[in-house]
């Protein structure tokens, strides 16, 4: 039956001293028939449970980047390694069973409307095959986390934007995922629930999560002060760390 | 990863599916009905052109006509021979009961017959062929070795009517392949578009169950199910409906079968009929799903 790649094993490998890093780029780029290139020569290495900002303008490669890293786009050219596993060599049918370890939140949150808030975050365990009332369980709990607990049963289009956005990041851990990919996870959002869900991820990361987060907000960049790359006309232009990205960060953004 | 609960997830999403949006699944539905419908049409008149051909096949028959002085050793041995031949039965014939059946067929014109001073037909030997050996070629040569036997006058086995029969035969199977080709492609095609739309509105489904790490089969199945579900709704819509159309062809009202020479009544095996709509009806509905859910399981 169905057996998902140990890759994402958050223990250290057995048979090396040195596990894989989370994610890895070499010389990546993504271009589109017709179309100007969007990532030019990507070098990339994201060690397992980093918390990682991507940073830059509008049409830099950020969501492209999100979306080579789970699998919804291919490079061009160059190697992009998961978890130390080539995906260039991966067959189609094991991206599914990848992604099981992938939570993403959307920048359009695709939710469905058609469901209730509670399935919508359901939906990542009903792939897997959990039982129903497991199903239910681990959403409302989820839900409660993000605040939302009192939604579970109304459509996601009754919500505000913020309050959808926290859905979907609420379906993106409830399979508690090793890798987090959000795209403006805060863009929809006042400060007070800003802070609320930074500190979830902030949260998910301290339990092993890795996490990766495209924002334009300088000032989140500022306050955190995590490892934080910038790109610009597909290229990273900055990877800093601390102190010196935030005031990197702020300058440019 | 337990089955059943995956199977429950199935059913539950292909129920709701169907729950949420109804008007695509009637649309869906109802082509496959209309196709269904087409086939069961089709597939009723091909059984009434069979019955009719062998109706009139019923009446092939091969006549041997036997000289006045034949000896009854000789007449016996000669029935035996055709009988064993053909496998079929062989009747012998007086010229009175040949005269009598003539004298009816003709009428009121028959009457003329008694005038005549003695009968002029001779004994002969009526043989029924059975269904297999009623083809032109195989009764010609027959009646070629039947006429060179000694005391045989002739032998007349109506010739051009069998031939033509058979021709008949041939042209129905030929025209019935051809409808039945049509009726299919066109059901295909009709369903797998209409399913198409239907999937088409839960492209965003397929797309989330995509990117949170559904396999394609997850993807598909409740898909698949919905389609079987739909081919049986449909089967049971166009067997009700196939079921009314006889009835009312049969109520006499349309002057239909007494112009196809029917006596008023349909042949129609409806268990194989229920059987061939519901097979073929769950087999458009899979084939119909599984090409229309293809194009959206690239995400």
């Amino acid at each position: 039956m169905e057996r998902p790649p140990d890759v994402f094993s958050r223990r250290p490998s057995l048979s090396g001293t040195i596990a894989p890093a989370m994610i890895q780029m070499f010389h990546v780029s993504k271009a589109y028939p017709g179309d100007p290139p969007v990532l030019v020569d990507i070098n990339l290495d994201i060690e397992k449970g980093e918390f990682i900002f991507l940073t830059g303008p509008s049409g830099a490669g950020k969501s492209t980047l999100l979306k080579l890293m789970f699998l919804a786009e291919r490079a061009s050219r160059g190697q992009v390694l998961l978890a130390g596993r080539n995906v260039a060599r991966l067959r189609e049918s094991g991206i599914p069973f990848l992604r099981r370890n992938i939570g993403v939140v959307f920048q359009d949150f695709k939710l469905l409307p058609t469901r209730t808030v509670a399935e919508n975050v359901g939906f990542t365990l009903d792939v897997l095959g959990t039982a129903r009332d497991e199903v239910r369980d681990r959403s409302l709990k989820m839900l409660r986390r993000v605040g939302l607990e009192h939604k579970a049963d109304v459509s996601p289009l009754k919500l505000s934007g913020g309050e959808q956005q926290r859905v979907s990041l609420a379906r993106a851990l409830v399979n508690d995922p090793a890798l987090l990919l959000a795209d403006e996870p805060t863009g929809n959002l006042d400060p007070a629930l800003t802070v609320e869900i930074m500190d979830l991820l902030t949260d998910v990361n301290a339990r092993g999560t890795t996490v990766v987060v495209a924002t334009h907000d300088a000032t989140l960049i500022e306050r955190y002060q995590k490892r934080t790359l910038r790109l610009e006309k597909g290229t990273v232009v900055a990877d800093e760390r601390g102190a010196k990205a935030a005031r990197l960060m702020s300058q440019t953004a | 990863m337990s089955a059943p609960a995956k199977l429950a997830y199935f059913v539950r999403t292909a129920v709701g599916s169907i729950v949420r949006s109804p008007f695509v699944h009637v649309i869906a539905v109802a082509s496959l009905s209309l196709s269904l419908i087409g086939f069961g049409v089709a597939r009723i008149a091909r059984t009434q052109l069979d019955a009719l051909v062998d109706s009139l096949g019923g009446e092939v028959e091969m006549t041997v006509y036997l000289a006045e002085d034949a000896p009854e050793a000789q007449v016996a041995e000669l029935e035996q021979a055709l009988a064993q031949r053909t496998a079929g039965e062989v009747h012998r014939v007086s010229p009175a009961e040949a005269l009598g059946r003539l004298a009816t067929q003709l009428g009121e014109d028959g009457k003329v017959l008694t005038e005549l001073p003695d009968n002029p037909l001779p004994w002969s030997l009526e043989v029924h062929l059975p269904k297999a050996a009623r083809d032109a070629a195989s009764l010609g040569d027959l009646a070629r070795k039947t006429r060179a036997l000694p005391f045989v006058t002739g032998v007349d086995y109506g010739e051009e009517a069998l031939e033509r029969l058979t021709l008949i035969a041939r042209a129905l199977e030929i025209a019935s392949l051809v409808v039945f080709s049509l009726v299919f492609l066109t059901a295909v095609i009709v369903v797998s578009a209409t399913l198409q739309l239907a999937i088409f509105a839960r492209r965003e489904e397929i797309e989330i169950q995509k990117l949170v790490g559904a396999t394609d089969r997850f993807v598909r199945l409740p898909f698949l199910l919905e389609g079987l579900l739909q081919g049986l709704l449909a089967a049971g819509l166009a067997l009700g409906a196939v079921f009314a159309l006889v009835r009312w062809l049969e109520s006499g009202q349309t002057g239909l079968l007494a112009f196809a020479r029917l006596d008023g009544r349909l042949v129609v095996q409806w268990p194989r009929l229920a059987g061939e709509l519901v097979g073929i009806g769950c087999s458009l509905g899979l084939v119909g799903s599984f090409i229309a859910v293809r194009r959206f399981l690239r995400v």
